[in-house]
């Protein structure tokens, strides 16, 4: 009996995702292919590696797929709910810290943000919000409750951060101040 | 200018660790910045080691980007930079045994084994002596490990440089890939599938056309995936997810989380130290022979070097006296001499072939990269007569080495002991603060929020491969010699002619290449349960 375990199922994904770089990915996005002929010589094309790569994926994929010793991990209902906290969590609080600092320079400052980026306290607004909710969310989710001590170590930790990297070097611009 | 010769070189890599740039001076003695930059490696190695969740992966990828601000890129850079690394790494090996012994809480894998003896004696109220066992033995295993690197590195170096051209170096590349996906994590598939993704990654946005593959014509993209982002992400953020978890299911379980408590005080006499020495011995050889592969974690070194402990032990020890795993300083010896020695051993592929074995060594090749004026590899130990830095740099790494293993010896155990109290910093205030620092030293050293993003993203997929078993180490070292081995292949196949079978044509490189095979089929036959 074939039983669907999370190594086959794992196996399967690959061999699809290796098949799709190997036949749709790579041919459409890459100029050369896997060899070339150029000046009467032949040379290895820019299809090459990644194609090798790709078959490295659909090896691995059918050894999944034949593998019958064992079940194999897989992330839980539980894991899963995790992992997207931490992502919903992550990618609002870095968006936080891109968009804070311009944000406010357009409502409350006379010049725009790329000019104020190396000026206190303008340089220090997204990576604090940021920082401060990044910190703070996370310990609040593992926690399961908000506390004020959090809070406390998210500010800290942003302080502490922006003394080791912002006020000792002048060439250091904390994030997202270097490419706005 | 006179010509140079071997102990030419050994010399002038000392003078460039003691007489390089002046940190300050005690009583007209000078103290070079490097020798500082080694003490305050191994100082801060050893507090991330003695504190649970954090580790010298996390360490050095917080540091490299305040060292390079604060070094800058040139030739004095590399000393103090690269020294303070390999600190970092021998400090984080011998702090890693404190939570193990102290509060049952390994903080790598291969403190595991620590805990099964260290634990039961810190419970019977021994813990300052099995802390003091821990790093006698921990120490005693670095130190052989590195004579043995000191020794082998070069000849090995010189064998490579003399025996294999361009297709031979492409099929040893390709034979350490598959071996290190063969033999890391849980099984062969697994660690190609790791190997393949991570090749499949350096390959975006570089190459030799005008247009960058596989980009999509995205700006972000067209310059390739940073690689600093690529490792921090997959080693660092995804094993903070991973940990972060935990403790939230710990909330879920109990309400609480839990905190680890200290207790007990011993000293160590001559007679523990007789005692303990054949099982150093043994381990420190296994170690290093088991180091010396690339790839192979430090995790399988305690491993056997505990079974083969046990097994001694079990032959010799009276009848009542204890077993392994109830709380006998053999336990702790064999499995720290094992572990520690298999750090030194590690950097032997790197330095000799430019093949990281483990994740000190690709921080060792970030680091390099990043400054510029040395390219681990076997063109290092090019002995020339006229002056060859990069082998005056190597043997500079050497003495860092053995300053940084002296330090251990000195102070590093009084040091270790002192941060037990490090273990009841809680993890869940701990994590999250690491994971922003971890963001912003990426952002410093890429200057572009979309090395952050792809940190964070490569920091999910990492989380991803750890809930499915699957090992990191081979899609990182798979990134990093990704590059190097189409170049080599690229050559190769110019230099051949455009000999479509020319990793064939060379008997060394068929060898290999018969090995790599070899060495996946029978992986796949036989499934191990090995994590770096």
């Amino acid at each position: 009996m074939w039983n669907l375990t999370a190594n086959r199922a794992l196996g399967l994904a690959c061999i699809a995702f290796a098949l799709l770089v190997a036949l749709v990915w790579i041919p459409f996005d890459t100029d050369t292919w896997l060899v070339e002929r150029k000046r009467g010589q032949y040379i290895v094309g820019d299809s090459l590696a990644p194609t090798l790569a790709a078959v490295f994926v659909l090896i691995a994929g059918v050894l999944l797929v034949l593998d019958r010793k064992s079940q194999g991990e897989k992330p839980s209902r539980d894991n899963l709910a995790f992992i997207c906290a931490m992502i919903g969590i992550g990618g609002v609080c870095l968006l936080v810290m891109r968009w804070a600092g311009p944000v406010a320079a357009t409502l409350l400052a006379s010049e725009e943000y790329r000019l104020l980026r190396d000026t206190a306290p303008w340089k220090y607004i997204g990576f604090v919000l940021g920082g401060v909710a990044l910190i703070f969310s996370m310990i609040a989710f593992v926690e399961e409750r908000p506390s004020w001590r959090a809070l406390l170590i998210a500010l800290a930790a942003v302080a502490g951060i922006i003394l080791l990297y912002d006020v000792p070097f002048d060439d250091i611009l904390l994030p997202p101040n270097g490419d706005v | 200018m006179t010509d140079l010769g071997a102990l030419d070189y050994i010399w002038l890599g000392v003078l460039a660790v003691f007489q390089g740039p002046e940190a300050f001076s005690i009583l007209g003695l000078s103290v070079s910045i490097t020798v500082l930059m080694v003490t305050f490696g191994l100082i801060l190695g050893i507090v991330v080691g003695a504190t649970p969740g954090l580790g010298s992966v996390i360490a050095m990828a917080i540091s490299l980007p305040i060292l390079i601000s604060a070094f800058g890129f040139n030739a004095d850079a590399l000393l103090p930079v690269l020294g303070f690394l390999i600190g970092v790494m021998k400090g984080s090996t011998v702090g890693g045994a404190v939570p193990a012994i102290l509060f049952n809480t390994p903080g790598t894998p291969d403190a595991y084994m620590t805990t099964l003896d260290g634990y039961p004696m810190a419970q019977a109220g021994k813990a300052r002596k099995a802390l003091k066992i821990s790093h006698f033995s921990s120490v005693t295993g670095d130190t052989f490990s590195d004579i043995v690197l000191i020794v082998c590195a070069p000849f090995l170096a010189i064998l490579v440089e003399g025996y294999l051209d361009l297709p031979e170096k492409t099929a040893l590349l390709i034979l350490s890939l598959s071996f290190i996906a063969a033999v890391v994590g849980g099984s062969a598939a697994k660690g190609l599938l790791s190997c393949g993704l991570g090749l499949l990654a350096v390959y975006i946005g570089t190459g030799e056309d005008f247009y960058p593959r596989l980009s999509f014509g995205a700006p972000a993209l067209s310059d390739g995936i940073p690689i600093t982002a690529a490792v921090i992400g997959i080693l660092v953020i995804g094993a903070i997810f991973a940990e972060l978890e935990e403790l939230w299911h710990q909330t879920r379980r109990t309400g609480t989380i839990e905190v680890a408590r200290d207790e007990g005080d011993q000293r160590l006499h001559w007679a523990d130290i007789r005692r303990i020495l054949p099982y150093i011995g043994r381990s420190a050889l296994i170690g290093t022979a088991i180091g010396a592969l690339p790839g192979i974690g430090s995790t399988l070194a305690a491993t056997i070097g505990y079974a083969t402990g046990k097994r001694r032990h079990a032959r010799r020890k009276a009848p009542g006296d204890k077993a392994f795993g109830e709380g006998v300083p053999e336990g702790i010896a064999a499995t720290e001499a094992a572990n520690s020695s298999v750090s030194g051993a590690n950097l032997i592929p790197v330095l000799s072939l430019g093949i990281p074995g483990n994740t000190a060594a690709v921080f060792l090749i970030l680091a390099a990269d990043s400054i510029g004026g040395f390219n681990p590899g076997p063109a290092v130990f090019k002995f020339s007569t006229d002056l060859n830095p990069e082998l005056v740099i190597a043997f500079g790494l050497f003495t860092t080495m053995i300053i940084a293993n002296l330090l251990n010896w000195t102070v590093g155990g009084a040091l270790m002991r002192w941060l037990g109290v490090l273990v009841r910093i809680p993890k869940q205030h701990l994590l999250p603060v690491v994971l922003l620092l971890t963001l912003a030293s990426l952002y410093v050293e890429e200057t572009s929020m979309s090395a952050v993003w792809f940190g964070f993203g490569f920091g999910i997929l990492g989380y991803f491969m750890k809930r499915f078993g699957i090992s990191p180490l081979p899609f990182v070292i798979g990134f990093v010699l990704g590059g190097r081995l189409e170049d080599t292949a690229r050559q190769a196949f110019s230099a051949t002619g455009g000999d479509p079978f020319f990793l064939l044509k060379s008997p060394i490189a068929a060898l290999f290449i018969l090995a790599a095979v070899a060495v996946v089929f029978f992986s796949v036959r036989k499934p191990k349960a090995v994590t770096p």
